[in-house]
């Protein structure tokens, strides 16, 4: 297999009233061609942020501070404007966030495909373009004959799908799925997801599935990436991840979500909030709702540990298997940290 | 009129005003509550407005001109139409400013009738406040009433007060206030209430769909329920709320009434009894000031008008980036 | 509702609305302190001519009859005679609506063709010195009467560098037998220029920052990061995308404030002695020439009546999400 995107050290920055909120600090990973690699992690913890640096549409407030971005061997962020626009969609399309407000309200959907078509493609016929649209409604499972209305004519499932259909339109060899599913019902989940995996076993396409649904991950990925504040805490195969995560954040989110296999497990949140992106701790940024935390984690930015295939950041990963994961079920361990304390101290103040 | 509000469907900036009844709330009396309500809404106006160097710039000019406006009778060094005479007893007509050479020694120099050119500016800003202040205060005040009882109540009242406002937005402004004071008689009172006949349209509009929407808010759904009238929820609850967009449409108000007054003025049908910047500029054109090249007859009033409807859209402006959230970076 | 069925809704209350201010104007005019029948026939007239005068408007009959006929001449536009020149006052609008139309769709075509360029670039490059500069100027545009704007342009541009006519429309002396005529029409643009410009400056400002407005609410929508996302030429998002939704707004604006400026115009023609319909009716207030007042009037709001109808209809063409409920 050969590397399709290669992201090394990347940092994305925003200009904020209070200085550089640091969305995106220090991120390396890489993506096989065919593979689908997942990102989970709490909201705000820059998912969306990396995807919108690796296609090129950050914010006008958003840079990228430092990193490269490579694809096929082409440093991204060296790109003239023009190059990378030339990549855009042909290359990396992405299913956005907000899928379903993605369509411009004024121009049917079959006018904004083509409209997509020809811009990469010019002297491609009208024709050849109006079967890439039909191909690909047939393809998300929506009528051909509908392309010809507006978005607002379209249900939001059906716009997300229409969506879809547009970023795989001119079979681009990565995608970047942004939350695909979320503002759907379950039910509708499943079909989008199915249809995805479908999909990308039929166009060959590699994707990047953004998500802070862990369920999603384990239905769609073959390698898991976890981000915490802007950082990556844990990498690795899906079943390591899932099974056997080395990183305390990796352990707690997984408690996070329900698991029926074990059905009487305390389901818990992690106590306290992820930190300020403006001017972060030095050390890692967890320790402060780590139970394992010590002094070393706050003054320390954590080194790189490999567990097989893992690949953890924690000063203590190889404690994890003895010490921590024989308690990490356990509703107390998680009173242990710097963040529960500080919640319980507040909650007894207000009492008394 | 460039106000396009849109108060975003999160809470008010005075939503958190209903919730603080503490206990000692109920010890002063209802007047001094609502009295402190409202205080405390353009306290918290006028916090958030003077962070605006150019708000506060405005605010300055718009004194600057109020002080004009009131010392004009001592500070002028003649009367409006006070007829001068040179010294070899001739009218001191066409006289020039005394630094570009002129003599006599008038400031401002003299008017084809000899009449003081700097005496008739300050006595001018009289008309241009009055009109300016009286007319705003009222369009504000007249339109936020009307909003509110029209978006309050809905239904039949609405429906009513909406017809008249479709049908006073078919007449054109200055056709009508030229129609209305022809008829009814030039003077500043007939202009004023013609502009406020006129005006008053555009705030009840906005207000009104602003109440339409307070209207479902909580705090006015608990005020029913809890059993407050009608004209209690409609001045305690819902006033307030509108309040930063009333103010935005008196300032706006200030700005369309001044420019009106001068157009009016202008044209021939002003107060024949009072001077303003409007039948300055009028006579300068009568006279053919242009040709004489007399420009510090007819630069100053323009100017002073632009300053003061600056003023009023700078401060409208500021209004709008509070009660717009969208426009806010 | 479907479309067809709004637009005879609109059409209905168009008509409710004209005939509304058409009895305003009737209550107006007979409400007036002094004997009515001067509003509408001129005083100065005596003996037989005068009751002749009077009945053929039926001034003579109650008041309710005499209100049924003012509506039949309201409909069919014909106001009267002129006190001042005899001629009707069908005549004196044919004549004079024209001029005013070519000066203020000359200036609001201009007007609006910069203001919602400069607008759509300063929406598109915000916090930059373009942007703020566009607003500055747009502010300064609104807050300078136009008519005194008007002198300095003719002091500077006619009395003092005398490049520009100091009044009127045509030269005198030009002979010409058709309006085909080629040197009438350059010397009709040479005097339309400085009204036109002073005009266009003026409405300039309020597209502008609407359409600032308008942009900056647009761009920060979901769909345009993806047209960014989509590879799209700048260019092309920035017209063809976010302009084009950002205009929808601006559209019925400008249509409603393209009839408000018709009525405007009677500044502007005063200050450049323009002969056009506002100065005709500033001249028949002061003259107390009422059937011709009356009948201007009727047209401005007319027209204001007319293009707030047009911007309502318009709306439902351009933006397809509308439905009419
Ligand atoms: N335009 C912006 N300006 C300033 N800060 C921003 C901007 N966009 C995002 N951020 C900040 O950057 C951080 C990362 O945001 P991002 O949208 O990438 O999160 P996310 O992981 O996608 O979250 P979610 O799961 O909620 O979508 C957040 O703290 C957010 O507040
Ligand atoms: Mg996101």
């Amino acid at each position: 297999m050969t590397t399709l995107l290669d992201v090394d050290d990347l940092e994305v920055y925003y200009e904020t009233e209070d200085g550089p909120a640091q969305a995106v600090d220090g991120v390396s990973f890489s993506v096989e061609e065919g593979e689908t690699l997942g990102i989970v992690g709490e909201s705000g913890c820059g998912k969306t942020t990396l995807a919108k640096a690796i296609i090129g549409i950050l914010p006008h407030n958003g840079y990228v501070n430092a990193g490269r971005i490579q694809f096929r061997g082409e440093n991204l962020t060296e790109l003239s404007d023009e190059q990378r626009r030339r990549r855009k969609w042909e290359e990396i399309s992405m299913i956005p966030q907000s899928a379903m407000n993605g369509l411009d309200p004024v121009y049917t959907i079959r006018e904004q495909i083509n409209e997509t078509i020809e811009t990469h493609r010019p002297g491609t016929d009208r024709v050849e373009s109006n079967r890439i649209v039909d191909e690909m409604f047939d393809l998300v499972g929506l009528d051909p004959d509908r392309a010809d209305e507006y978005p607002h004519q379209f249900s939001g499932g059906m716009r997300q799908r229409a969506m879809i259909a547009m970023a795989l339109s001119l079979d681009p060899s990565l995608i970047l799925a942004d939350e695909p599913t979320t503002a759907l019902d379950v039910i509708m989940q499943d079909q989008i997801l199915n249809r995805i995996e479908g999909m990308q076993d039929e166009v060959e396409s590699s994707m990047l599935v953004i998500t802070h649904d862990v369920s999603v991950v384990a239905e769609t990925c073959d390698r898991v990436i976890v981000m915490y504040a802007g950082q990556i805490a844990e990498e690795g195969p899906v079943e390591e991840i899932f099974g056997n995560p080395y990183h305390p954040y990796t352990i707690g989110l997984k408690r996070a979500f329900p698991d029926i296999r074990k059905s009487n497990q305390d389901l818990m949140s992690i106590a306290g909030h992820p930190p300020e992106l403006v001017d972060p701790p030095s050390g890692c940024r967890f320790a402060e709702r780590c139970p394992l935390a010590t002094e070393v984690c706050r003054t320390e930015y954590p080194p790189e540990m490999e567990f097989g295939e893992l690949r953890t950041y924690c000063h203590h990963a190889d404690e994890i298997d003895e010490e921590f994961r024989p308690v990490a079920d356990r509703a107390e361990t998680w009173e242990q940290t710097e963040a529960a304390e500080a919640k319980n101290a507040k909650a007894t103040e207000a009492t008394k | 009129m460039c106000a396009q509000i849109s108060q975003s469907d999160g809470e008010s900036i005075f939503a958190d005003l209903d919730d603080e009844g503490s206990e000692r709330e109920e010890e002063i009396s209802p007047r001094k509550r609502q009295l402190r309500l409202y205080r405390r809404a353009l306290g918290e106006q006028w916090r958030v407005l003077s962070q605006d160097n150019l708000v506060v710039a405005s605010v300055i000019t718009l004194l600057f001109f109020i002080t004009m406006a009131i010392t004009a009778p001592f500070v002028a060094p003649y009367g409006q139409t006070e007829r001068l005479t040179a010294d070899d007893g001739t009218i001191a007509q066409w006289e020039q400013p005394f630094w570009y050479g002129g003599e006599g020694g008038y400031v401002l120099g003299t008017t084809a009738e000899g009449y003081d050119l700097f005496s008739q500016l300050l006595y001018g800003s009289r008309a241009a406040l009055l009109v300016g202040l009286l007319a705003a205060v009222f369009v504000a005040g007249i339109g936020t009433m009307v909003g509110l009882v029209s978006g309050y109540y809905g239904g039949r009242v609405d429906d009513a007060l909406m017809r008249l406002v479709d049908f006073m937005y078919g007449l054109p402004l200055l056709p009508t206030v030229i129609l209305l004071v022809a008829l009814a008689g030039p003077s500043l009172v007939n202009l004023i209430l013609a502009i406020i006949v006129l005006q008053w349209r555009t705030t009840a509009r906005v207000i009104r769909s602003q109440a339409l929407s307070l209207r479902e808010r909580p705090f006015v759904k608990a005020a029913k329920v809890a059993g407050a009238s009608d004209r209690h929820i409609i001045l305690k609850h819902l006033a307030p709320n509108v309040l930063p967009l009333t103010f935005l449409y008196g300032a706006f108000s200030i700005a369309w009434a001044i420019l009106t007054e001068a157009g009016v003025a202008f044209l021939g049908l002003g107060d024949p009894n009072h001077v303003s910047w409007g039948t300055m500029l009028q006579s300068a054109r009568s006279y053919n000031a242009l040709t004489h090249e007399a420009w510090w007859w007819f630069l100053p009033p323009g100017i002073c008008i632009a300053l003061v409807v600056i003023s009023g859209f700078l401060i409208g402006r500021g209004y709008e980036e509070i009660t717009n959230p969208e426009l806010q970076e | 509702m479907g479309r067809a069925q709004f637009v005879v809704r609109r059409t209905l209350q168009l008509i409710v609305t004209l005939w509304a201010v058409a009895t305003a104007l009737f209550l107006l005019f007979r409400s007036m302190p002094g004997d009515p029948t001067t509003y509408i026939v001129d005083p100065s007239l005596s003996g037989e001519a005068r009751e002749r005068l009077i009945e053929s408007y039926g001034l003579n009959e109650p008041l309710h009859v005499q209100y049924m006929i003012y509506i039949q001449d309201v409909a069919t536009l014909s106001f009267g005679q002129s006190f001042h020149s005899n001629r009707a006052v069908r005549d004196i609008i044919a004549l004079y609506l024209p001029r005013t139309l070519l000066l203020m769709l000359t200036a609001f075509f201009f007007a609006y063709l910069i203001g919602i360029t400069v607008g759509i670039i300063a929406g598109w490059r915000r916090n930059s010195d373009f942007e703020r500069r566009s607003v500055f100027i747009a502010l300064i545009a609104r807050s300078f009467p136009d008519f005194w704007v008007g002198l300095i342009v003719l002091w500077i541009f006619g009395a003092w560098l005398d490049v520009i006519p100091m009044s009127g429309m045509r030269s005198g002396g030009i002979q010409y037998d058709s309006y085909w005529n080629v040197e009438l029409w350059l010397d009709t643009i040479w005097h339309l220029i400085a009204p036109a410009a002073v005009l266009g400056f003026y409405l300039m400002g309020y597209p502008l920052l609407l359409m600032r407005n308008s942009m900056l609410e647009v761009l920060s929508q979901d769909f345009i990061e993806v047209c960014r996302a989509r590879g799209l030429k700048e260019r092309s998002i920035m017209f063809k995308h976010a302009a084009r939704n950002a205009l929808l707004p601006i559209v019925t604006a400008g249509a409603v404030a393209l009839g408000y400026a018709v009525g405007g115009s009677v500044l502007i023609e005063t200050v450049f002695g323009w002969p056009g319909m506002g100065r005709e009716m500033v001249n028949a207030v002061l003259r107390r020439d009422y059937p011709v007042a009356q009948g201007t009037f009727f047209i401005f709001a007319m027209t204001v009546i007319l293009l707030n109808f047009i911007a309502d209809l318009a709306y439902g063409f351009l933006d397809p999400r509308v439905t009419y409920d």
